[in-house]
């Protein structure tokens, strides 16, 4: 479902499969986990092999998106694809979190 | 052509992803276009979502989706015999959620709104809620 990736102070997460309520609850789950490292201030979370996102998945985007500003860091996105990017835009999470064009990050 | 289904399943969050495989099936026999398929996906999975987490909660309960398929268009439907809603104007509001705690964002109906072409709730407390969603999902030339 995640496959994460520490460089230094950046936590790189590849979100894989179908980002709904369900899978939110482990995503949440696991990436506060590595959020414990109070060391990482940029979260990059890859949206490369995603198949298909609710607004569960939102909710879940937006959580770790407080995680990091509560400590004065970032979080960015890449990789979305169309459905996902449209999400994006509905939730107006492009105005609050970077997304990068496309690629691996980090 | 009218066609009709009815799936009953348990209100626990790792069947949402069977209603939403279980709709995309139903619907491929008229060929709609990648683009509806993901809209009616979304729309389900929120509809189906609200009553898992909303409706019942902790103590579960029986979730049944319903689709109707004649000529070009379909009628869904999601009901849930869980908690219903006492304000339904409220609860359809953008971004309103009962539960933001639980990085609930309140955009469920919005987006089924946006994605079906017609989206109707029936419900009140203790008596459930029944979501009723219309799309064409078929293009037709013009002609």
């Amino acid at each position: 479902m995640l496959k994460i990736k520490k460089n230094g102070h950046i936590l790189v997460v590849r979100l894989t499969g179908e980002v709904d309520h369900y899978a939110s609850l482990q995503m949440r789950k696991e990436i506060e986990e590595q959020l414990k490292d109070r060391a990482v201030d940029r979260l990059v979370l890859d949206f490369s092999d995603v198949t298909f996102m609710d607004s569960s998945g939102v909710g879940m985007i937006i959580g770790r998106y407080k995680t990091m500003t509560a400590r004065g860091g970032q979080v960015t996105a890449c990789g979305l694809h169309p459905p996902v990017d449209r999400l994006f835009h509905m939730a107006g999470l492009h105005r609050i979190i970077d997304v990068e064009p496309s690629g691996r990050q980090g | 052509m009218n066609n009709q289904m009815e799936l009953t399943f348990s209100a626990l969050a790792q069947n949402e992803a069977f209603a939403r495989m279980v709709i995309s099936a139903f619907l491929v026999q008229v060929n709609p276009t990648l683009s509806i398929i993901s809209e009616v996906r979304t729309a389900v999975s929120e509809a189906v979502t609200n009553a898992i987490v909303h409706a019942y909660g902790e103590q579960g309960g029986r979730v049944v989706l319903r689709a109707e398929l004649d000529e070009d268009k379909v009628v869904i439907e999601v009901e849930d015999f869980g908690r219903g809603i006492a304000n339904i104007e409220k609860a359809m509001q953008p971004f309103y959620t009962s539960q933001p705690d639980e990085e609930r964002t309140g955009m469920g109906f919005s987006l089924m709104q946006s994605f079906m072409d017609d989206v109707k709730v029936v419900s009140a407390p203790g008596s459930g809620t029944l979501v009723t969603m219309k799309k064409r999902v078929q293009e037709h030339d013009a002609d």
